[in-house]
């Protein structure tokens, strides 16, 4: 192990009766990096960050954290970790301080930074309502508040923006990136493509409970051969010979407006000769290489 | 094993449970039925405790195992589908603690649900009666908190079992009713093996074969009934009077009511440590 790996699995396998969930799975989280965790809906991104908590027990392979060795009653590591599972709940006859409070106890720190952490996630007018009258965004909330519990330095995040309305999430997101600053590793899963696009230093990409890529969103693209591509409005028909020019890798028309595909130093020269040719250009833009294209080639792949 | 970490997981059980709106509905209704029966033994009157208890024992050792598995029956498959679980187990607390702090909190809502329930029932009686027999109407509260602490045992197990919230509610109900029908069952091996029915109905039940009387080991319900009427000194049911072997003394029915404690709790800690969450 040359890197510095917080989170590393080796072969890591489940099976649950003869479904295979998650499928030799090697990854590695640096230290001091934001993770992205990819993939679609039953994937095994959840199986796979419950076992990395020893919350599920793994049918072969292993999970080391901070280069030890993961289990369920692993207590001295888990002090680093903050977790918040996917669809989080909590019990409905506290209220959101009784809630932090039993959570303190239970990491073993001081309870007064509780009223601090609700105030992080505005839930401070709520602090003596029982969590039960809350709604799913709430909850949500008051989840993020209780990860954040004893300071740690290994953040596990199932889903952290899921349920929340947009204003939050944008809360979310910059208080991940304030964490990391301050120097916490970050694993969190996502189907938001754009908000892992936003945030993640490296992304790694789950199918079939088998990890298809891992690298940052550059690395990604460029080995996926994703280019930037060009979004041309005309004024009138699109003319069918664009696919001619020289340089011209791929076009999709939609109504007035084509995609080009091609390489980034040949745009200019394309647009030139389409106006030498007469074509009027009502509007152009350039579009960058998305994490989507890359996640769907990855998955297309896998087909 | 840490006793704080325990402790803590124990008394958030407590916090949250004893809330729980069937619990204090039950409680409400043990406090009535023990001012009632004390009223119904006393002919109009409060009565004395102790025919207080003979008239209330057949309904409180039916109420209290209910309350037991409505508290403790989705404690760990509930918590488990909901996501609760998977939260306080991220935290440094190992799986032992959990399940031994949700059994010690469950328990100490049962326990306070009989004190508070049937206590200030006695304490009402007792003040309107005399206080003599304040230390008999103790080992009632004592056995009946031994039944629910029981109960929740069971409840447990049954939760750290099943995979959901509603599988663990039907074996929590299953093992309620085995302890409400084996005696109906003894009975029939007992008419079918050639047994007198008239015999039993007629009281002169002395020549009851031995294996009859293990069914006050084999049910929880009837041990509790059986132990509080030999605490009381009481050797008549329903107007039937029983010779019981020497055996089957308050001492072993206790001590069995202990077993039947016991072994599922450490089949709970067993099966809560291999259960993926």
């Amino acid at each position: 192990m040359a890197e510095d790996c917080v989170i590393e699995t080796r072969n890591l396998t489940k099976k649950f009766r003869d479904v295979l969930a998650v499928d030799r799975l090697n990854m590695r989280v640096k230290r001091g990096e934001i993770y992205g965790f990819l993939g679609p809906n039953g994937a095994g991104k959840t199986t796979t960050m419950k076992m990395l908590l020893g919350l599920v027990h793994p049918t072969a392979g292993e999970v080391y954290i901070e280069r030890v060795r993961m289990t369920s009653d692993q207590v001295e590591v888990k002090k680093r970790i903050g977790y918040l599972p996917e669809n989080v709940s909590f019990y409905s006859n506290l209220t959101p301080v009784q809630t932090l409070n039993f959570f303190c106890d239970l990491k073993g720190v001081s309870r007064d930074i509780v009223p601090h952490l609700l105030r992080e996630v505005g839930l401070e007018k709520v602090a003596e309502r029982k969590v039960g009258t809350f709604s799913k965004g709430m909850v949500q909330l008051l989840g993020l508040a209780q990860a954040m519990i004893g300071e740690p330095t290994i953040y596990i995040l199932d889903e952290p923006s899921s349920g929340l309305d947009p204003r939050w999430v944008k809360v979310v997101r910059e208080r991940i990136r304030e964490l990391n600053r301050r120097g916490a590793t970050i694993l969190f899963s996502s189907h938001i493509l754009s908000e892992v696009q936003a945030l993640c230093h490296r992304v790694g990409v789950i199918n079939r409970g088998r990890l298809v890529a891992e690298d940052s969103i550059e690395n990604l693209n460029r080995r996926l051969k994703i280019r930037p591509k060009l979004w041309v409005k005309v004024r009138g028909e699109v003319p069918s010979w664009i696919s001619n020019i020289e340089g011209v890798e791929g076009v999709e028309v939609e109504g007035d407006e084509v995609i080009i595909t091609s390489e980034a130093e040949r745009r200019l020269e394309i647009i030139e000769e389409m106006r030498g040719r007469g074509v009027k250009i009502a509007d152009f833009k350039t579009l960058e290489p998305s994490l989507e294209e890359a996640f769907m080639r990855l998955l297309e792949g896998e087909e | 094993m840490r006793l704080r970490k325990i402790l803590v997981v124990a008394k958030k059980e407590f916090m949250d449970n004893v809330r729980n709106r069937w619990l204090i509905v039950l409680t409400a209704i043990f406090m009535v039925l023990t001012v009632a029966s004390s009223i119904l033994a006393g002919e109009g009157k409060l009565g004395r405790i102790e025919a207080t208890v003979i008239t209330l024992l057949s309904l409180s050792s039916m109420l209290v195992p209910i309350i037991a598995v409505v508290l403790a029956y989705g404690t760990i498959a509930a918590e488990a589908e909901s996501g609760a679980l998977s939260v306080v187990l991220a935290y440094p607390v190992k799986r032992i603690e959990v399940v031994l702090g949700k059994f010690l909190g469950l328990s100490s809502v049962v326990a306070s649900s009989v004190i508070i329930g049937f206590g200030s029932a006695g304490v009402i009686i007792s003040l309107a009666t005399d206080w003599s027999e304040w230390k008999d109407y103790g080992i009632f509260m004592l056995l009946t908190i031994l039944l629910g602490v029981l109960y929740i045992s069971l409840s447990v197990c049954f939760s750290s079992l099943m995979k959901k919230r509603s599988t663990a509610l039907g074996a929590g109900v299953l093992i309620f009713f085995w302890g409400m029908i084996i005696g109906s069952i003894w009975l029939g091996i007992y008419a079918a093996t050639g047994g007198s029915l008239t015999e039993l109905y007629t009281g002169s039940v002395d020549k009851f074969p031995s294996w009859f009387w293990y069914e006050i080991f084999l049910s929880p319900q009837d041990g509790n009934q059986a132990a509080t009427m030999l605490a009381f000194g009481q050797k008549e049911i329903m107007g039937f009077t029983f010779e019981m072997p020497h055996w089957v003394n308050l001492k072993n029915i206790v001590l069995a009511q202990l077993i039947w404690t016991a072994v599922p709790l450490l089949l709970s800690i067993y099966f809560f440590r291999r259960r993926d969450i």
